[in-house]
């Protein structure tokens, strides 16, 4: 056998830190002890971000095992392999080997005192498999083998591998330098391995991260030998954290989760595997989790409580419901659910007992989130979500990829590895529109740092120059696309050019133009967009302006042509027969939940007086002042969660929830149209159960049995009996779920022996449910953009279904914006584009003034732009700041600023900042990142001040619940002024 | 479905942090307990070389042994498992100290006071390496990436000569053995001290060069050489003690009754 190694391409590589996570289960590592770091390198005056791999070098001539003082070494050379490996039995901890190496590459054991180093998975091998990270990584950006065909692979790509060897080691590991980008002004750099003035940031992981960790937090299978975390089995299933929807294969020793790995029979996703999927071992058996319901004693806040049995939680619960049904109305229960109530939960039981129950106000996250795109989804498309897959021949096959406000590589980690793997084998183009250098602009052939909540500018001007220069798709709009004809006179009547939009977006008009352009005469664009789109004010306007640049350059309904905005949804909305729902009396307060707070505090439009919680909207809903205020005054707060949060901490009653696997559940709505089914595994810690359970149990107590009867407390049940009756689903029955070793199925599937669809809506045919003849399922069977009918609706909100721009009002540049002639207060008018009656508040256009709102605030000093979003990969919302080593990766709340501007303001990278808007202020880690517009200053969402390592306030103190979408009511949560100073 | 695994054997389990604090302590109080029960004492146990007092310095003495004999067992790869003898180390180190501590009665005004001082300053730096510095070793993984960025230079042909002068002195120090993996052992010291010496001197210019060391934060450089020089003084300084209390007792008692064990005449 040859020398083996690791081969890591620098280019695949996005820090996600999949490896890190892989490696620590692997070898059950606890915190501070390593066999591999991936190190992420800023460069304080270029916009560059880097990711460094760092594992043992296998070297020829190993420094750590010359340096290693007993004999015979306790650091051991295979001859044969040229793999260097630590002897632990006779380590003795001395730490001479890690003082030895110069790459900083050998790990040491702080807790078991005892040197660590990358040993090829040792084990893994002499079991014919190859090493954990390379297992995983959802970049294929590492692979394993014999290290001169591995090279000789490099080199038929044409890559070249980095001189690292100044210490004549003679390393084994090889590394595939960065590719150099495009030109231009505004075209990413080029970023070689090689200047040294880099340096990893003060918020990643250090040893400071690590102090909170106290042994409790740290359990099996980490820190204990393999032979105690050995699985009796293994089971297909997948992650429920975000919408990448791994699959995954969960190790099971009895009742505990000892792995979480990828399936690599998944022919789709090939056992690549975010860290979140990984990190889910850390879920179960988690010390913090809440494992008995409870009771508040003390004052709201006080977080006192006394542990009671279920039959006293609900039977108070169902009483208390009962009261305040009695007096106020059905209407007066609100339900708040979130990403961690799961799909089946959100969109099943909690539908069928709002209608059962009667009160109209039930909501998720949505409108933080998606409303904008799922309505212009459903106005352009007729039904939400891509028709594309993942798949070599339909997304693998484009020639350009342009990413619009979606930084898919820190939120669908595996998406984007493979995005960006086609993108390296097929000479694709991908240009990255963000005022972020976020990770996925850092692979892109070109980056334009828009001022953020300006994209609808950039769309309109890119369309009217599409349009000016019959770059358009002449026959594809004619035979697809209802109303094109109208935006494009519109468009050219209000002068959208490049030029008009250069100030607005603050990016040349030759770029756009050159944008524009590259996207007409592509052999298939995917436009990819998300948070950074749909979080507006626009939103929903944005979106239909992007989904038109696609539209009218044929990229719609075609193999490697698509707009994509996250997520395709999941067609699960069950009704309960009609006699037994009790029809709301008064239309939902409003669809976004922030605009429930005056209905909470001060009874208007009509009381809210209980709420049933089952994330945490004491630090995800925008406008937290606010939002505390309006759940104080509550009747009652039920709160149904994982861990004690700060929402449980204000809850009359804390009911402890289950997670996927100690439930069954199906994964989350995901790009790729694919439900993933999860199986029950193992019973939740304690007291907890599944929120299927509760929800049976909850509505047994008011007579619904009928129609929520005990035998659905099985999802898996319910889903079968259920949710298999939309025509979407009908085939994706449990017993085709589990008829692959992969356990998930594409939809739409009319039956059980229906095959998949790999690409929707291609030319000659009929779209899934739609009438005859009808290639899109819309009124008119073609993409929608204007119609009387539109028109229509988006009159009652006080807009137009035709493009006019707006934007946000708190800007550095005096915008058109929108303002509600009503307060959240009001009655309001009911919305148009909501499926339940729901109240909105009608809204008129503001055209720019130099007195606007904006140039206020700028006049009291907030002069930066805060933009707000999710941080690094292997955090999600607040779950994982429970998990050790999500939070020993990325432990503080930060607050990325350029570093021109930090100087101007006296701050170091790592000091304590205090980021101040109009509506809050909150402190966090300053982040010198000089891959920012000068001007913006990033928070990440996901901390909350009662987390159990490193508290801090929410990014929501900054935000503000009035500045919503008309149309979709989603909140802006990507433009707000701020100030940043010295704590 | 399940994945067949050869299992290396386990590791001796490390003693802990929490564990070894928690035995410093009670060293600690131990020895505090003696101090200052001293005066009630019987005069046997709190008269510095009575018999009671000097078998349990010989006591202390032999249990200090362990640590230079797990020295030793490390080197040469004869005794069993080194991280045994490391925690056996520990143990004794704990149980020799206190038992030192007894047998010196308290008196720190003579020169024996200065051993035990070495040997306080053992515990220390060994326990602080354990407790706080390990943090420090392994906060060292991934903080060396320049090292993937230094072209090669000066300094790698200096390197390369250097190398092979290694080399043609490893052919004259141990003809089997290769340059990449070895070091001089304990075997190598006592057989050809010289070109030992010569090839330790040369490695250390390597290292040098490299850097490593003196880039590391001071204490993570330099704590283990000093926990060995201390060793070093402490056992010389234990040798001399018990010469001069056995063959010049008389000058130890200076005029007071020698009630220990000694050589008189010789």
């Amino acid at each position: 056998m040859g020398r083996l190694a690791l081969m890591i391409d620098l280019e695949r590589c996005t820090g996600c830190k999949s490896c890190e996570v892989a490696c620590k289960q692997e070898h059950g590592l606890g915190p501070g002890a390593y066999r591999n770091r991936v190190v992420w390198l800023g460069e304080p005056g270029r916009p560059g971000l880097d990711f460094l791999t760092v594992t043992c070098q296998q070297c020829e001539r190993p420094a750590c095992l010359r340096a290693c003082p007993v004999n015979p070494k306790a650091i051991a050379k295979d001859e044969a392999t040229g793999v260097v490996r630590v002897a632990e039995s006779r380590c003795t901890g001395c730490g001479e080997c890690v003082l030895a190496c110069p790459y900083g590459a050998m790990g040491y054991d702080p807790a078991l005192h005892r040197a660590v180093k990358c040993d090829l998975c040792a084990d893994r091998r002499a079991a014919g498999r190859g090493p954990a990270c390379a297992a995983v990584c959802p970049g294929r950006a590492i692979r394993f083998g014999e290290r001169d065909p591995l090279l000789a692979e490099a080199r038929a790509e044409g890559r070249r591998p980095v001189e690292h060897d100044p210490f004549l080691l003679d390393p084994a590991t090889v590394y595939l330098d960065r590719l150099a980008r495009g030109a231009g002004p505004a075209a990413a750099t080029p970023v070689p391995l090689a200047p040294p003035e880099r340096r990893a940031p003060a918020v990643s992981d250090g040893a400071l991260g690590r102090a909170p960790f106290a042994a409790q937090a740290v359990r099996p299978p980490y820190q204990v030998a393999r032979e105690a975390r050995q699985p009796d089995r293994i089971l297909p299933g997948g992650c429920t954290f975000c919408f990448n929807c791994c699959t995954t294969m969960v190790h099971l020793q009895g009742d505990r989760v000892v792995q979480i790995t990828g399936n690599e029979d998944d022919p789709v996703l090939g056992g690549r595997v975010c860290p979140k999927s990984q990190l889910g071992v850390q879920l179960h058996g988690n010390p913090h989790r809440l494992t008995t319901p409870l009771k508040r004693v003390g004052k709201r806040g006080a977080g006192r409580f006394e542990p009671i049995s279920w039959e006293q939680a609900l039977g108070e619960i169902a009483e208390r419901l009962g009261a305040v049904r009695e007096t106020w109305g059905p209407e007066a229960l609100g339900i708040f659910a979130g990403t961690r109530t799961g799909v089946i939960t959100k969109q099943g039981y909690i539908r069928l007992f709002g209608q059962l129950w009667g009160t109209p106000n039930v909501e998720g996250t949505d409108p933080f989130c998606a409303t904008g795109k799922t309505i212009a989804y459903e106005l352009v498309q007729g039904r939400v979500g891509s028709g594309n897959s993942y798949t070599p021949g339909d997304l693998g096959s484009a020639a350009l990829y342009l990413f619009i406000g979606d930084n898919q590589a820190e939120t669908r980690p595996v998406y984007f590895g493979m995005i960006n793997d086609w993108r390296l084998r097929n000479g694709a183009r991908m240009v990255v529109v963000d005022p972020r250098r976020t990770v996925t602009a850092g692979k892109a052939d070109r980056w334009l740092p828009i001022r953020p909540g300006t994209d609808l500018a950039l769309g309109l001007a890119m369309l009217h120059h599409i349009f000016a220069q019959g770059l358009h798709d002449e026959p594809f709009c004619r035979a697809n696309v209802l109303g094109w004809e109208r935006w494009r006179a519109f468009i050219a009547e209000r002068g959208y050019t490049p030029e008009w939009a250069a100030p607005i977006t603050d990016l040349p008009a030759a770029e756009m133009r050159a944008l524009a352009e590259e996207v007409a005469r592509a052999e298939g664009c995917v436009i990819f967009a998300s948070r950074g789109i749909n979080q507006h004010t626009n939103a929903v306007q944005t979106n239909r302006v992007l989904m038109a640049l696609a539209a009218v350059t044929g990229n719609w309904g075609r193999r490697g042509g698509a707009f994509f905005n996250m997520t395709a949804g999941l067609p699960i909305a069950p009704d309960a027969p009609p006699e037994r729902q009790r029809t709301p009396q008064q239309p939902k307060v409003r669809r976004n939940p922030t605009g429930w707070t005056e209905a909470m505090l001060h009874g208007r439009p009509y009381p809210l007086k209980a709420l049933i919680a089952c994330n945490n909207p004491m630090s995800n809903w925008p406008g937290q002042a606010e939002a505390r205020r309006a759940f104080a005054a509550l009747e009652l707060l039920v709160h149904i969660e994982l861990f004690p949060n700060e929402t449980s901490a204000h809850a009359d009653y804390v009911l402890p929830a289950a997670t996927g696997i100690e439930q069954g559940d199906i994964g989350r709505s995901n790009d790729d149209r694919r439900v993933v089914w999860v199986d029950k595994m193992i019973e939740p810690p304690g007291e907890a159960r599944g929120d299927a359970w509760i929800w049976v149990e909850l509505a047994r107590r008011f007579g619904f049995e009928d129609v929520l009867p005990e035998r659905y407390k099985d999802p898996a049940v319910f889903w079968d009996e259920v949710l298999t009756r939309n025509p979407q689903l009908r085939g994706c029955t449990q017993r085709r779920l589990h008829s692959v070793p992969y356990r998930w199925v594409r939809i739409p599937v009319a039956a059980e022996d229906a095959p998949e669809q790999e690409t929707l809506y291609l030319e000659g045919t009929t779209a899934f449910g739609a009438g005859p003849g009808r290639r899109f399922p819309t009124p008119s069977g073609k993409l929608e953009f204007w119609s009387e009918a539109q028109e229509a609706m988006f009159r009652a909100v006080g807009l137009s279904a035709l493009p006019e721009f707006y934007s946000e009002r708190e800007q550095l540049v005096d915008l058109p914006h929108v303002a509600f002639t009503e307060d959240d207060a009001a009655q309001g008018t009911l919305s148009p584009f909501h499926k339940t009656p729901t109240a909105s508040s009608p809204a008129r256009l503001v055209a720019a003034a130099p007195d606007g709102p904006g140039a206020k605030l700028r006049a009291r000093g907030y002069d930066l732009e805060l933009v707000t979003g999710r941080p690094p990969a292997p955090h999600f919302h607040s779950w994982t700041h429970y998990l050790w080593q999500a939070q020993e990766m990325w432990p503080d709340l930060y607050a990325q600023i350029h570093p021109d501007r930090a100087r101007a303001l006296g701050i170091a990278d790592g000091d304590l900042v205090r980021v101040a808007t109009a509506h809050g202020a909150i402190e966090a880690r300053a982040w010198l990142n000089a891959g920012l517009r000068p001007t913006t200053v990033f928070v990440p969402i996901g901390w909350g001040e009662r987390q159990p390592y490193h508290p801090w306030r929410s990014v929501n103190f900054l935000t503000d619940k009035t500045q919503r979408d008309p149309v979709s009511d989603q909140t802006n949560l990507k433009t707000l002024l701020c100030r940043v100073s010295r704590a | 479905m399940l994945r067949s695994r050869t299992l290396p054997p386990p590791p001796v389990a490390d003693i802990g942090n929490r564990r070894l604090v928690a035995l410093t302590l009670v060293t600690l109080a131990a020895v505090a307990a003696y101090a200052l029960l001293h005066p009630l004492l019987p005069h046997g146990w709190r008269t510095p070389g009575t018999p009671l007092l000097y078998l349990t310095g010989v006591a202390g003495a032999l249990l200090l042994l362990v640590p230079a004999a797990f020295s030793w067992a490390k080197r040469t790869g004869r005794g069993g498992s080194p991280r045994r003898w490391f925690l056996a180390h520990i143990g004794t180190g704990f149980l020799g100290v206190v038992l030192v501590a007894v047998h010196g009665a308290g008196r720190l005004g003579r020169p024996p006071a200065l051993l035990y001082l070495a040997l306080l300053g053992l515990i220390a730096v060994g326990v602080w390496a354990r407790v706080r510095i390990a943090r420090g070793m392994s906060a060292t993984f991934g903080s060396r990436h320049p090292a993937f960025f230094t072209p090669r230079s000066a300094a790698t042909e200096r390197l390369r000569a250097l190398l092979d002068e290694k080399r043609r002195l490893l052919a004259r120090l141990d003809l089997g053995a290769r340059e990449a993996t070895f070091s001089p052992t304990l075997g190598h010291w006592l057989r050809r001290p010289r070109l030992s010496f010569a090839y330790a001197r040369l490695a250390r210019e390597e290292s040098r060069l490299i850097g490593t060391r003196q880039a590391a934060p001071l204490a993570e450089a330099w704590w283990r050489r000093l926990h060995l020089a201390l060793g070093v003084v402490f056992f010389a300084g234990l040798i001399a003690h018990v010469v001069t209390v056995t063959f010049f007792a008389g000058y130890v008692a200076a005029g007071r009754a020698i009630s220990w064990w000694h050589l008189a005449e010789w």
